[in-house]
């Protein structure tokens, strides 16, 4: 990227960009991936300089990470853990990773520290094709009967998974979201539906490190 | 375009004299500065008006550029949504139907839809109850697309839901740039508009799709007018994060599927979470819409999924498969398709 085009970007996303310049770097964008891609990293920045922190979710990193420790297999924890560990679903072997199948946008999960407590598998459906494996599926312990009530607090509980199901197949996770969407009348439903327009290929890359924290797992490591 | 995109000195000439007027009044008079007024502007600016744009949507650093055309003729609200630069893909709303064009799929997704929110979306008006969870804020004015902009803020007060930021155009409260951030503040996805036309009229080819749909499958789902099963439609989720509560309990045929699903909505007032209880797969062996030669899997599904700017979590409770998907953090599906179970004597709101 040039010194100029860097110049367009920064004073575009700062809104500063004359009309006249936006419409060339629109133009540029469109039809320039590698472009797009440093717009994005930029975007990504500028974020983090404004003080709104950076977003490491990140489509298709379930895809990186899934090549960096494939073959390796996936263990359930020991026991429960009060903060929340990022675990994933994974290939149970050997399965190359799909890209561009999906149809809904599937990725990694970052790791967590929430509050109320929640420990439990937080896993990313990521391939079509393949037969998936859960490291642990979570179960809510739950009191009594009757109608919802409020949960001012909750722990969940992992539970030793004794199947191996399946993940969400993304052509079946877009027909739920089609399915919601009407009744999603915020943003959110802007949100839903644009994300339903993105194809999940080409992925730029982001640092490994940045965006996922270690597997759980003592022998899955993620490629540095 | 068939008109000539609004020129910057156009906006910023008067616009900087009200603004030199407005500051010289003091805050507590300045009605229509309420960023709950702004919200109200945008969200019928977003409904009623005419508008052709080019926005890039920023998520994880991958960035997508879209275009959204969406017309207002005698009432009718014709609308289409267009992937520019990645899948092809594109969605059509026209005639109270939502047309989606796969063509990566080779396969045409059409539901009814009654519902007459814009693509881009809006947000509902503020209640107390709303406002228990969630604080509206005004932000520093700033300039987008060299346009004066007035920034609205909607924090969560939990980390059950996402805020959004919003930069409207002074001039026509449309946004010109959306962020969903999550209760810390951290930014999940946005749109930045990089062009928006608002045009007296659009004509009919802007808004018919570009997709050839020769060779492709259609495929229609939607709500069914047969009721779920007893069996599926006495459940209900036994626990709700703070403020969510059962809006809308239905049936709805999943793609493909041979028997409805219960489907039930739960909502916070902005947010909304759809919970779908099914036959478990291995039983009813529907095939999914967009997949017909894959048979339905033998296992059941389970795991946590991304979808946009949501989650979907699926689980098995007793046998039947129930699917949390909303625009809300992970936790939050994960905690509603957790606590499903079956309940006696819930109070039903039907579709």
């Amino acid at each position: 990227m040039s010194e100029q085009i860097r110049e367009q970007v920064s004073a575009f996303l700062d809104g500063e960009l004359p009309d006249t310049e936006t419409e060339l770097l629109l133009k540029r964008l469109t039809r320039d991936g590698e472009l797009r891609e440093s717009f994005g990293r930029y975007a990504l920045i500028g974020e983090a300089l404004r003080g709104a922190g950076s977003q490491i979710l990140t489509r298709g990193f379930a895809s990186r990470v899934n090549l960096a420790i494939d073959g390796e297999p996936a263990q359930a924890p020991a026991h429960a853990q009060l903060r929340r560990e990022a675990r994933w679903w994974r290939p149970i072997a050997g399965v190359t990773v799909a890209a561009g199948v999906a149809a809904v946008a599937i990725v990694a999960l970052q790791q967590r520290s929430i509050s109320p407590r929640l420990s439990g598998a937080t896993t990313t459906a990521q391939n079509v094709a393949a037969p998936l494996r859960a490291a642990a599926p979570t179960q809510l312990p739950l009191q009594g009967g009757g109608g919802p009530r409020e949960a001012l607090s909750y722990t969940v509980v992992p539970a030793a998974s004794t199947e191996a199901p399946s993940a969400i197949a993304p052509a079946r996770l877009t027909n739920y979201v089609f399915a919601h969407s009407k009744y999603s009348s915020g943003l959110g439903q802007r949100g839903l539906l644009t994300d339903l327009l993105i194809d999940d290929d080409e992925v730029p890359p982001i640092p490994a490190q940045r965006a996922m924290p270690p597997p759980p797992a003592p022998d899955t490591r993620v490629a540095p | 375009m068939t008109q000539p995109r609004l020129a910057l000195a156009y906006w910023l000439v008067p616009c900087a004299l009200v603004g030199a007027l407005l500051s010289t009044v003091p805050q507590s008079a300045r009605g229509a500065d309420d960023p709950r007024v702004w919200l109200q502007r945008m969200n019928k600016a977003l409904a009623t008006r005419n508008y052709d744009g080019t926005f890039f949507h920023i998520s994880g650093g991958r960035v997508e550029t879209m275009r959204i055309v969406h017309r207002v003729r005698s009432g009718r609200v014709t609308e289409r949504l267009q992937s520019l630069d990645g899948s092809g893909r594109e969605f059509v709303r026209a005639n109270d139907e939502l047309t989606c064009y796969l063509p990566d799929q080779h396969t045409v997704l059409v539901e009814p839809r009654q519902d007459r929110g814009p693509f881009l979306g809006s947000l509902p008006q503020f209640d107390a109850t709303v406002s228990d969870f969630y604080r509206i804020e005004a932000l520093p004015d700033t300039h987008i697309l060299g346009r004066p902009t007035r920034v609205i803020a909607v924090n969560p007060k939990d980390q059950f839901r996402f805020g959004y930021r919003l930069w409207l155009d002074e001039k026509t409260a449309m946004p010109l740039k959306t962020q969903l951030c999550d209760s810390r503040g951290q930014v999940i996805e946005q749109i930045f508009f990089a062009r928006l036309d608002m045009p007296e009229s659009i004509p009919d080819s802007d808004l018919a799709p570009t997709v050839h749909t020769d060779g492709m499958r259609w495929v229609r789902q939607g709500a069914s007018a047969d009721n779920a099963s007893a069996a599926l439609a006495a459940y209900r989720a036994s626990q709700l994060p703070p403020g969510f509560r059962l809006t809308v309990q239905g049936a709805q045929t999943i793609g493909g599927a041979t028997a409805p699903a219960s489907h039930l909505v739960y909502s916070d007032g902005l947010a909304t979470v759809s919970v779908f209880i099914e036959q478990s797969s291995s039983d009813s062996g529907a095939p999914s819409a967009l997949d017909p030669q894959a048979q339905a899997p033998e296992a059941p599904m389970q795991g946590l999924a991304r979808v946009g700017s949501g989650y979907a979590f699926s689980t098995v409770v007793q046998g039947h498969q129930v699917t949390a998907v909303g625009e809300v953090p992970a936790q939050t599906v994960e905690f509603i398709a957790h606590s499903v179970k079956i309940s006696s004597g819930a109070e039903i709101p039907h579709h």
